[in-house]
């Protein structure tokens, strides 16, 4: 197996006003391969978020590591991690997270922008993303005239454009309707297919459950199911 | 990087185009009225200044040594051929003029008063401190056979004597003996300077010679420089080339008048300070409320690989910008009234009494100095970088997905 991302006895616990604490993981272990479609599943509070932030670098362990492509992120520094997540993971969130006061254009390019890409390597990977995505008429409207299968769209692109090798999907599906959330599925299996992305979704919906090649289950922190399928 | 933090900065300002607008304005509104304060109370120092310069003092006056403790007809400048074959050899001397002055009595049929007889050649006069602009009425001329006399504003007043009156004028002469001569009112002067305005009595310098019995000498020479910064090199030529005579600058002359431009620039500093006070918590206030309700905003860029410090120069640059701008619009303002103050002046004729009583011009030239808006730009700059360093200090205690989770 070529273990892309290994994540060894992670813990979460928040303490929101240090009396009370939540423990939100516990003791997670978990080896994904290079090029997966992993699906964390699980009730609402099962940690899917949590896990998906420490995977990213957004959040920190209590403990445990996590080894992204033979790189361990644990104890890294923000600026350190900030450059990882510039140029190896991208993120889909399930409110789209787009950058307002930027253009659907602006918002696709701004990642490779940071890595330091010319303007005309960015039209060019935009162009091609965006026709891939559908959206290429909408390079120069602003996310708040978008609809939201738009939104959710542009910010794939925006997570592909920048070519990471690890794309986290926070519930991206969770604000759309069924039949755009199919369609945003079936786009996503392409882009995992074609540009060979490792791509991990959390969600409870049945729809993105179905298409994942590994399919992981938490519940109340722990992994309950691990299950390869492709 | 620089290219894509400005566009984001500028896109940021640009599509929330209502907050830019109020926060521009402010800066510009408080900028526009610093500098038109500045440039009318300048001006007034200035103008003050400059009629004492023109109608007295010059940039440089020389006198006889003891002359101005004790103003006696045996203190007087009597090398003058070799003063004035310097003068017109200096290249920074615009002009100067000779004065012979003596302590004496005006009277008329009713009234009579101490004055000072100040004996001038108007042509000279003329052409140094264009004192014929100082005319409140008559004419600039001692008239035929040189039997007129021109005379301060408030000197009239005081004397209740018009256009073509007769006054007599007593003096002790260079051999102490009483002399008087009857002369008729030509002009009345209002040079804004209230030594001469109360006192002086101006007559043809062939007049006074007559009246004081001085052949020769002069009790002042007052010269004028093309630039007033070349003041202080001549005052030293002239002083190693004639170490017997008194030179004196302007402000020395004039140290009240000197006192009031440092006392002006205090006002303006402490004004300045006010405004940018006042602009600065402006600035402040709406940078600190614009980058708490952008913290999602800057959680996602930090989230997709943004660092911190590039966060920071965008809120940097943004807040530069609109300083810049705001400054560039009430420099524009200020600059266009002041301007116009300077061609049209702010006439304050109204309360023209109380500026007489100040010895002021009710009619204030409004000056524009460079400095004005340097200062501004500089301070403006200053405002909005510390405006922005609280706001900027909440945003780096949040973690990107803490930031991401604000409503």
């Amino acid at each position: 197996m070529n273990t892309f991302l290994t994540i060894k006895h992670i813990g979460k616990t928040f303490q929101p006003d240090k009396e009370v604490e939540v423990v939100a993981l516990r003791d997670i272990n978990l080896d994904i391969e290079r090029g997966a479609f992993v699906v964390l599943s699980g009730p609402s509070g099962s940690g899917k978020t949590t896990l998906l932030n420490i995977i990213g670098g957004l959040d920190d362990a209590t403990a445990g590591e996590v080894i992204l492509d033979g790189k361990l992120l644990t104890g890294l520094s923000e600026v350190e991690l900030s450059g990882i997540r510039r140029d190896h993971i991208g993120f889909v969130f399930q409110a789209y997270n787009l950058i307002p006061v930027l253009t659907v254009k602006e918002n696709i390019e701004y990642i490779m922008k940071l890595q330091g890409r010319s303007q005309q390597e960015c039209d060019v990977r935009c162009l091609e993303v965006t026709q891939k995505l559908d959206i290429d008429m909408l390079l120069g409207k602003l996310p708040n005239q978008l609809s939201g299968g738009q939104q959710q769209r542009v910010a794939v692109a925006r997570a592909v454009a920048a070519t990471p090798k690890l794309i986290l999907a926070d519930e991206p599906t969770a604000n759309l309707d069924s039949k755009t959330a199919e369609s945003l599925m079936n786009l996503m299996q392409r882009l995992n297919e074609e540009e060979g992305v490792t791509i991990i979704f959390s969600s409870h919906d049945p729809l993105v459950i179905a298409k994942a090649k590994h399919s992981i289950i938490l519940k109340d922190g722990k992994v309950i199911a691990d299950e390869r399928t492709g | 990087m620089f290219r894509l933090t400005c566009r984001v900065a500028w896109a940021s300002l640009v599509r929330r185009r209502t907050r830019s607008i109020v926060v521009v304005m402010m800066i510009a509104v408080s900028l526009w009225g610093l500098f038109t304060m500045e440039g009318i109370y300048g001006g007034m120092t200035e103008q003050m200044i400059n009629s004492a310069i023109r109608s007295d003092s010059g940039h440089i006056s020389i006198f006889a040594e003891g002359y101005r403790l004790d103003p006696d007809l045996s203190r007087q400048v009597n090398n003058v051929a070799k003063i004035e074959s310097q003068l017109v050899h200096a290249p920074h001397v615009s002009s100067y003029v000779k004065r012979l002055k003596q302590d004496g009595l005006v009277a008329t049929a009713h009234y009579s008063r101490g004055v000072s007889i100040i004996g001038v050649n108007l042509l000279a006069e003329e052409k140094h401190g264009k004192l014929q602009g100082y005319i409140f009425k008559g004419e600039f001329s001692f008239g035929r056979k040189d039997r007129g006399a021109i005379i301060g504003f408030k000197l009239a007043r005081k004397l209740h004597v018009r256009i073509g009156s007769k006054i007599i004028l007593s003096a002790q002469d260079s051999h102490g003996e009483v002399s008087s001569v009857s002369l008729r009112v030509t002009g009345v002067l209002k040079t804004y300077n209230m030594a001469l305005d109360e006192n002086a009595v101006f007559l043809a310098e062939k007049k006074a010679r007559e009246l004081l019995a001085v052949e020769e000498g002069v009790s002042q020479l007052a010269i004028i420089l093309h630039n007033d910064s070349q003041v202080a090199e001549l005052q030293q030529k002239l002083r190693s080339l004639f170490p017997s005579l008194e030179i004196l600058r302007w402000d020395e002359l004039y140290p009240a008048l000197l006192q009031s431009r440092v006392m002006m620039d205090g006002f303006n500093l402490i004004a300045s300070l006010l405004v940018f006070c006042v602009a600065a918590l402006g600035i402040f206030g709406v940078m600190l409320v614009s980058v708490l309700e952008r913290l999602r905003e800057f959680g996602i860029m930090l989230a997709i690989g943004t660092r911190f410090s590039q966060i920071r120069n965008i809120v940097f640059v943004e807040s530069f910008f609109l300083g810049f701008i705001g400054c560039g619009f009430g420099s524009l303002f200020g600059a266009g009234t002041l301007y116009f103050f300077k061609v049209k002046g702010l006439d304050l004729s109204l309360f023209s009494d109380a500026f007489d009583e100040f010895g002021m011009d009710a009619v204030i030239y409004a000056i524009i100095r460079p400095s004005y808006f340097i200062t501004a730009f500089v301070a403006v700059s200053f405002a909005t970088f510390l405006s922005v360093l609280i706001p900027l200090r909440v945003l780096k205690k949040s973690k990107p997905i803490e930031a991401i989770n604000q409503v």
